[in-house]
This record gives structure tokens, sequence and C-alpha cells, in this order.
């Protein structure tokens, strides 16, 4: 991390690591960081991000571009200034943790039993009562309704003095630490998947496969270690003809075999392999033309597309190998059909016409599959962003963490009450009971109040 | 379609329901503002009828799916959050007083919803996902909280002048006192912050299940960023140094202009992935 000015004036000054320290705990450093971050974040979707240079040249005056290119405002989050205030972010985050921290725990760990003159009167909520009834059971009597009332109290003797402390919600303490640790195990994560993942995109024509996907934002290429094949793009669309669903029918390659297949990948729904995601993103139109047959097995409701470009074979269980061999536009003299012939063990098993729109069953090993031909179609290809993350389960940590430590900082409070019985000049037993909360005090109000008289009520 | 008509109800019984509130605090009568509460519960009703029933009729169109994933539907569904936040306020507070500075924001919107396209549009394949749910409906119930916060940011710095200047008199009077306002401010914000949080992290997932990637810096993520800083920025100057009172309740009223930004500001000014415009 680069050095902060203020880093550099506390340098010069008499105890330089003590100013750096308490500049890095302050809070007035937080708020400044995020606020730097909160406008830099709006400069950066006031300029657009990451066009290309010619556009800028377009939008902005010379000047201005060139002072816009300096401070890389057209890549703005990635830049290293922008890095650094989310460094010097997380560093202030840090350093206040581990200067709070331990006396927040020193606290909670020992909380002040005892309840004299001065503490008492500083602290929010106060109520004191002469004892009427004398009887030397009321300490213990006090002790039972601070319990039913709120939570079972530490009783400490002191002299003539009695003193008692009751506490509960302490883990509303640690919420504010949880949410800022999740801060940083989010940044981890985010880290741990920059160094280690990548993201790429990759397009691939119908019945084609790839075995190296180009990284995003560069000019490399990535080697998957098993390759990709699409064995067909299709687009549902609803009646009004928008588009319902980009569906890649996509199988994964280990060597020529086929390990494993997802026919439904569509947006939202991507195809995951060895920790490696590919996600439907954008779809188009290669050269050339391709025969498409819809096919299901008999009694399945779910078919698939078979994609069959000029001389190509394709792998279909029990069939062997189909291809095709010849395509007439007046079949019978009435419909384009579509000649294929099925192939085992480089043999030719057996040929059919299979007329557009008119399925035809054909059967091969006891088992019997329908087999419709959909038309001649240009050929497309699915575009897939590919992308390895091993980081992002680290952020989803982080991210229930981040919910898990609001909820404890601002739901739960840390609510304390302490009690002093003592004997007062003129001879009689007082009773004084304080209390304070650092979260919701007007809703602690009231159940103070109740504790109050709950209390008082014990003792007559 | 039936839901447009309870729609437009609706937003007949928030501006009617704003209007006895405003009445009825010029006026100091109890009578007005009790219509004004009715207006509401009853605008909370009709307004969840049409919820039903336009989720409904997007089944009877073959293509259901959740009444969210629009402008108009976004919109509806923020007022819809904003009354029913005001009535646990009203409730909670035992104040009317609370009305005229929130229900119009819930009036406004719908005058806006009825300037959008209100067909029910099949979903595009990008919204198709579960994870629309939860992320549309933490956001909003996040806004909404924010928007409770703003009116009684509102209320404060008028309750507090009249207060300074010397007790408080005509309208000032029937505001619950300025401590009171500046307390709901506070609670509204940490009611909505952990639910904007939500949001934001069910964005991430959802983006990260769509596209591989949980954060890109769009304009509509960078806002609802920088939306939770102004509020982060909020709650750690309350709470650790203390601002409470006036500074409070206009970072308050900044965060909530934010918020509406990113909601309606990205949409309309700014391009980038959330063009359907929820």
């Amino acid at each position: 991390m680069r050095k902060s000015p203020e880093a550099t004036k506390a340098d010069a000054s008499p105890a330089p690591a003590d100013r750096l320290w308490s500049l890095l705990t302050s809070v007035k450093l937080a708020v400044f960081t995020l606020i730097a971050l909160a406008a830099a974040s709006i400069l950066g979707t006031l300029v657009e991000q990451n066009l290309p240079l010619e556009k800028y040249r377009e939008i902005y005056e010379d000047w201005a571009f060139a002072i816009m290119d300096r401070v890389n405002l057209f890549d703005m989050y990635h830049s290293r200034w922008f890095l650094a205030l989310l460094a010097l972010f997380t560093v202030n985050l840090v350093c206040c943790t581990i200067d709070r921290f331990p006396k927040m725990l020193k606290v909670v760990r020992n909380p002040r039993a005892k309840l004299d003159d001065g503490f008492a009167e500083s602290l929010p909520l106060m109520g004191r009562w002469v004892v009427k009834n004398s009887d030397p059971s009321v300490a213990s009597r006090y002790a039972d309704a601070m319990t039913s009332l709120f939570a079972k109290p530490l009783v400490t003797h002191e002299g003539d003095d009695v003193h008692m402390y009751a506490e509960a919600g302490v883990s509303s303490r640690f919420g504010v630490y949880v949410t800022h640790l999740s801060i940083v195990v989010i940044f981890l994560g985010a880290i741990i998947g920059n160094a280690a993942g990548f993201k790429g995109y990759v397009n691939i024509p119908e019945m084609e496969s790839v075995s190296s996907v180009a990284i995003r934002g560069g000019s490399r290429m990535r080697e998957l270690g098993f390759s990709i094949r699409c064995n067909s793009f299709t687009v549902e669309t609803y009646p009004t003809r928008q588009p319902k669903a980009y569906i890649s029918d996509l199988s994964v390659l280990e060597g020529e075999q086929e390990v494993f297949r997802k026919k439904n990948v569509i947006v939202n729904d991507p195809l995951r392999y060895k920790g490696i995601w590919f996600y439907q993103a954008s779809y188009g139109e290669v050269r050339g033309v391709v025969a498409r047959i819809e096919t299901r097995v008999a009694e399945s409701s779910s078919s698939e597309t078979l994609v069959l470009p000029p001389n190509h074979s394709v792998a279909l269980p029990g069939y062997g190998f189909i291809r095709v061999v010849d395509y007439i536009e007046d079949f019978e003299g009435k419909y384009p059909a579509l000649q294929v012939v099925f192939e085992k063990n480089g043999k030719l098993a057996s040929s059919y016409w299979l007329p557009e729109g008119r399925p035809v069953s054909i059967e091969a090993e006891g088992s019997s599959r329908q087999f419709s031909f959909a038309g001649i179609a240009p050929r497309m290809y699915t575009g897939l962003q590919v992308a390895k993350d091993p980081g992002v389960n680290v952020v989803w940590v982080g991210c229930v963490l981040m919910v898990l430590g609001i909820m404890m900082a601002f739901f739960m409070s840390h609510r304390r009450v302490w009690l002093r019985l003592s004997r007062r000049a003129d001879g009689r037993l007082e009773a004084i009971l304080a209390g304070d909360a650092n979260r919701n005090r007007l809703a602690f109000e009231k159940a103070f109040e109740k504790i109050r008289t709950g209390v008082k009520e014990a003792g007559k | 379609m039936s839901n447009v008509i309870l729609f437009n109800l609706t937003t007949i019984l928030f501006g009617v329901a704003s209007a006895f509130y405003l009445v009825a605090l010029y006026a100091g009568n109890e009578r007005i503002s009790c219509y004004g509460s009715w207006s509401c519960v009853m605008a909370a009703v009709v307004s969840t009828a049409a919820l039903g029933v336009r989720w409904y009729e997007s089944y009877q169109m073959g293509i259901g799916r959740i009444p969210v994933t629009n402008l108009y539907e976004s919109l509806v569904f923020f007022a819809w959050a904003v009354n029913l936040s005001y009535l646990a306020v009203e409730k909670k507070y035992d104040s009317r007083a609370f009305g005229v500075f929130i229900m119009p924001v819930a009036f406004f919107t719908m005058v806006f919803a009825i300037t959008n396209d209100d067909t029910i549009k099949p979903l595009v394949p990008a919204l198709q996902s579960y994870w629309l749910h939860a992320h549309v409906i933490t956001c909003f119930l996040g806004y909404a909280a924010f928007a409770v916060s703003a009116g009684a940011a509102v209320m404060y710095l008028l309750k507090s002048r009249c207060e300074k200047a010397g007790g408080s008199r005509g309208v000032a009077e029937r505001m619950p006192p300025s401590r009171v306002l500046d307390d709901l401010v506070y609670r509204a914000i940490i009611c909505g912050f952990p639910f904007l949080t939500a949001g934001i992290i069910t964005g991430a997932a959802w983006a990260n299940y769509a596209w591989g990637t949980y954060w890109s810096w769009d304009p509509k993520e960078t806002w609802s960023l920088i939306v939770w800083i102004v509020y982060a920025v909020y709650l750690h100057a309350r709470i650790t140094r203390g601002w409470h009172g006036k500074r409070a309740a206009i970072l308050s009223i900044v965060g909530f202009a934010a918020t509406l930004f990113c909601y309606l500001g990205v949409n309309l000014l700014l391009s980038g992935l959330h063009s359907y415009g929820g």
C-alpha cells in the first residue's frame, strides 16, 4: 500500500508511530475513506467504464481525455488509486478492530460489578428509594426479583453495602466485529478469485467442440483440460414471439469420450464441470446450414435436437451413427424430406426418408425412437461465459457473516442493570438502581421502569 | 385487466389518505386523521389483493410469475411496502402525524407507476430465476424503510425548529417530540440496512449464477453500494461520534435521495445490465 499523505505528515511529528496508529484507528478516517469510495464510485458511474478508447475521444475534449486517461478514469475500479483506497479502508478496519476488540473483551469479561455514586450518576437510567423494610432478607428478595424480571445478578458485598450487577444481550457487542470481519473475508474471497480463478468466454458452433477459452479483457487463451461440445442451440419463444429461453445442449468430453452432458444449459442454469462454470450468454449464426431432427425415445416427453451438418455423423446410443445423405424439396410430390442413414461399425445398417414435420418411428435393439425432421436451417453457435472462481465460497461466507453481524449489532442490545443497597448517613437503608443499554435505549427505558417497580415491590 | 383497476383504486386511496392527513395536521382534527388511517388500511387491503390478482392473472396467461419484474410492478410493490411500513410506524408510535410525510411518497410513486406500461409481459430469460424473488423483495423492503426514515427526518427538522423557536405551536404541536422522531429516523435505518445488505448480497449471488460474476461494477450495483455506504456512514457517525438531531436527519434525507437515484435515476439516466427497469 502506498503511504497516505496523512501518514507522511505524521512521520514528521515527535511521536510518529502513535500519531499514525491513532489515525489508522480513527472512525474519522473510516468515514473519510467511505465518503471517498462513494464519491469515486459516483464518478465511475457517470463516466461509462471500459469502452474502446476511440469512443472516449469522441465524447470528451482532448485535454479532458488526457486527464481522465492519466488517472485511469476509463477503468477506474481497477485503477491503482481505487485499489489503494480499498486497501486503506481495509487497513483502517483491521486497525480499528485490533485497537478496540481487546478493550471490549475486557469490559465484557470483567464487568464493573459495583455501583458507586459517581458511576450511578453517569448512567442514563437511575432510580433511588428508601427501603422501609430493613429485614436482612431484602437483598436476596431484590436479587430474585432481578432474576425473574431481567437476569440473574452477580452479588458482591463490600462492608455493609450490597452490589448487584446483571446483564443481557452481550453478543450485541460482538456484532460490529463480526460485520467488520465479514468485509475483510469478502475482500479475501475476491483476492483469491482474482489470483486463482479466471473469467473467459467462448463461442462454440453446433456440433463442434473446444478445449480452450479466451480470457476476458486480454488476448490470452486458457486450456480447460477437457473439451466442451455444443450439440445444439435453440431459441424457444413465447406465442408473442418474445424469447422464452436460450438453450444450449452441451457435452463434456475427456479425450473423445463423453463424460457429462447437460441438455438444458440456459441463462440462470449454468453447466459446471471440475470447478469451471459455463453460462449461457449469447448466440449467433455461423456459415453453413444444418439439418435439424427432433428425436425422442417412445413414451418419453423430453426430446432432443440432433444437428446434422452435411457429411457429418452423429452418434446415437443404440442406433450407431446417423448421417444425412440427401434432401429433396418435393418428397412424394408434397413436402421437403431428408434422407438419413444409420451406420454401425462402419457398415450401412438402414436408410430412411424423413418428411418435414412428420414423425417416423424407427426401432433399434428393442428400443423405439421417433424422428421428426424440423427443416434445414442456418448453423448456430452458442456464446458462453466461462468462469472459475475458487474464492466465491469465501465471499458467501463473508456475506452470511455480514448479515449476521448487522443483526447482532442492531437488533440485540447489551443491557446492564446495577443495584446497590447501602446505609445512608441518617441510618436508613437506601437502594439505587441504575441501567444502561448500548442500543435501543427508548425500549430499554420501558423495560427498566418495569424492573424498577418490580424490584421495589419485592422489598415490601 | 382487473389488477390495474385495483391498483388505480389504491392510488386514489393513497391520495385520499395523504389529503386527510394534511388537512388533519393543519386543522388539528383527530377525526379527519382517523379517516386517513382507514384509507391507508383500505389501500393496504386493495393493493395486496391487486398484487395477488396480478400474480393470478399472469398464471391465467400461461406465463405465471411473481409481479415484481418491471418498472410498473416494482413501483406498485414499493408503494405497497411504504404503506405497510407506515401503518406499522403509526401503530407503534401511536401518532398519525407521520402520515402526511410518508403517504405522499406512496401516492406519487403510484402516480408515476400509472404513467408506465402496465401490461403483464412474459419474463425474458435473464429474469427466470428464483433469486428474483429474494432479491427484489429484500431491496424494496429496505427502500421502504429508508422512505419512512426520510419522512421522519423531515418531520424532525420541522419539529426541532419549532421547539427552538420557543415552544411548539400549530402544526408542529401535533408531531411527536423531536427526540422520538430522531429515534425513528435511526430505527427505520437499522431496519432498512439489513434488508439493503441482503438485497445486494442476493443480487450478487444471482449475478454469479447467471453471469459468473458476483460483482461487475455495473451502475446499479455501484449505486446500491453508494447507498449502503451513506447509511453505513450514518450509523458510524451516530453510534461512535454521537451524531443526533439535525445532522443525522440531513444524512438520512441524503441517503433516501441516493436510494431514489439507485432505484430510478440509474435506469432512466445511466446504461447498464439492469435495463429491465426494476
